[in-house]
């Protein structure tokens, strides 16, 4: 318990310190685009899938413009929801399941 | 070089005590035990090397409502989808893997999902099976990349025009429930939802409307099954809306040349008294050919209509049973100039037997053709299982092959005439397809 707060102290640290919460992106948004990501996107509901594409969208002008978002607007770490994770674990699970399946 | 012997083969010696060589044991009887939530289990024990169990559920069209019309067929072709235990990947390649298969038949009163495999893989099918009639996920994207099969299926069924003639005949007999197209509408492909198809699911898929059925396997495993995991959803479900027949008519007029008609009234229901009677009149008057290319000497619609016309034809009875309702008439094949001749001179054909016209020696000779049709539907395990089931499911008994012969046996000839005389007098419904300019209407017959 104890390990762990420190533990979540220096996550904390980092994630400021990455700063792509300053442009207003979530974790999730940051991810490298492989296979895995790209069908754990095709089966996200439509309305998280809409809000990705705003803060995306946000991020890439504030990048042109050479800005970022006021500190109010700054997304904070305990928002921050990994809204991808279950579907890119199922897509991962299951690509598995294949590769297990076509070894035997 | 000879390569022959001259002397001739010894005989053997026929011993009359030489031990007779049993193929398999003897099939046991068929046990049937209703469950008190009322899941009907039944299972024959024939020490098949093969074993087929069939989940039978009152869920087919019939249950479906104007809003979600479609999600029987849907859930027809959503068999393989991700379920609570397995993947779809894993269904399909385990399933493969032991050599079965798992297949689903629906009828627009129930619906049969069916595994086969060797005995000794019963354990891996079964649990398959059970997830997939009782805990299939519907997962939104795979219920989306499912729709376009809909519109493939539907393409490759109505390549036979009986299939589009029957759906309308239903439309045009029945103001509900049995009005309900087997096929998915248009407007309804890839509309169809994941919540669309849990909520059928829940409301139909229930125990006391379900029948577990197997044949190669014991009585008593098939019974821990059931009591272990087909116990998800009791309660009646949904009740579904009693057939209202009305009697109407559809015509689609297309370019065919062939003109195909079909006209109804309402017959009898599965298990009522007349059924059987409705079941001879159909083989008296001809139901489908029994020597190919023969000339359909018995069947008294064809000999009826060769009369009226030298063009080709095909005649036939045409008789269905639901649970509170049935159909009953003739369904004609002609070319489309005599369209009209054709159908009038079965309907007159009909009318003789109405009015009496029809011996002992027809009946006798229907009831044999009726009894070996059924007999033999019975012989393959695939038959046997669909017969049990059905069975099974509407009535919660079996009736063995000789009672049923023997019910069939007890049908009077004055009993075919009043399912003639029925006929002729009850309100009709008519569905025609084809070039309609010589297809008379329902008020010209």
């Amino acid at each position: 318990a104890g390990g762990g707060r420190i533990i979540d102290t220096i996550r904390k640290w980092y994630y400021n310190a990455a700063g792509f919460n300053k442009l207003g992106l979530m974790r999730d948004d940051t991810l490298h685009e492989d296979d895995d990501v790209k069908e754990a996107l095709k089966r996200l509901p439509e309305h998280l899938y809409n809000e990705r594409v705003f803060r995306i969208k946000r991020a890439l002008d504030l990048s042109l413009k050479h800005q970022i978002l006021p500190r109010s607007q700054w997304v904070k770490y305990e928002e921050d929801h990994h809204y991808l994770e279950p579907y890119l674990k199922e897509v991962i699970r299951e690509r598995r399941e294949r590769e297990a399946w076509n070894k035997k | 070089k000879r390569f022959y012997s001259l002397k001739v083969a010894p005989k053997a010696p026929l011993s009359a005590t030489a031990p007779k060589v049993k193929l398999s044991r003897e099939s046991q009887d068929l046990e049937i035990t209703k469950l008190p939530n009322g899941l009907v289990i039944a299972s024959l024990e024939n020490f098949s090397p093969t074993t087929r169990i069939g989940v039978f559920i009152k869920a087919g069209s019939r249950y479906e409502t104007t809003s979600n019309l479609g999600t029987a067929h849907l859930l027809r072709l959503a068999s393989n989808l991700t379920t609570k235990g397995a993947s779809s990947f894993r269904i399909t390649r385990g399933i493969e893997a032991v050599g079965g298969s798992l297949s689903v038949h629906a009828t627009r009163e129930k619906m049969a999902y069916s595994v086969e495999c060797l005995r000794n893989y019963v354990d891996t099918v079964m649990e398959y099976l059970l997830n997939v009639t009782t805990a299939p996920e519907f997962r939104p994207w795979e219920v989306a990349d499912l729709q376009a099969k809909l519109k493939v299926d539907k393409a490759v069924a109505f390549q036979n025009p009986q299939v589009g003639v029957l759906e309308n005949l239903h439309a045009a007999a029945y103001k509900n429930a049995l009005a309900n197209p087997l096929y998915c509408p248009d407007y309804r492909v890839g509309k169809i939802t994941s919540e669309q198809l849990h909520h059928f699911v829940q409301n139909n898929f229930t125990s006391s409307r379900m029948a577990l059925v197997g044949i190669g396997i014991k009585h008593s495993t098939l019974k821990i099954i059931a009591e272990q995991f087909l116990n998800i959803r009791g309660g009646a479900g949904a009740p579904g809306a009693k057939a209202v027949y009305r009697g109407g008519e559809i015509r689609k007029q297309t370019g065919d040349s062939l003109v195909h008609a079909a006209i109804v009234t309402e017959g009898a229901a599965v298990g009522s008294p007349e059924a059987n009677a409705f079941s001879v009149l159909q083989y008296v008057l001809g139901a489908g050919p029994l020597v190919k290319r023969g000339s359909r000497v018995t069947s008294k619609l064809i000999q009826g209509v060769a009369k009226a016309t030298n063009h080709p034809f095909d005649v036939s009875a045409f008789n269905v049973n639901y649970s509170d309702s049935g159909l009953f008439g003739i369904y004609t094949i002609a070319q489309a100039p005599n369209a009209g001749e054709v159908i009038k001179a079965a309907l007159n054909q009909v009318k003789a037997v109405a009015q009496g016209g029809v011996t002992d020696a027809d009946v006798t000779t229907a009831k044999n053709q009726l009894k070996a049709n059924f007999l033999m539907s019975v012989e393959t395990s695939k038959g046997l299982l669909n017969e049990i089931g059905s069975e099974s499911l509407v009535s919660g008994t079996h009736t063995s092959p000789s009672v049923a012969a023997q019910k069939i046996d007890s049908v009077a000839t004055a009993d075919v005439v009043n399912a003639a005389k029925k006929f002729m007098s009850g309100k009709k419904s008519m569905a025609a397809t084809g070039n309609l300019g010589n297809t008379p209407f329902l008020d010209e017959l």
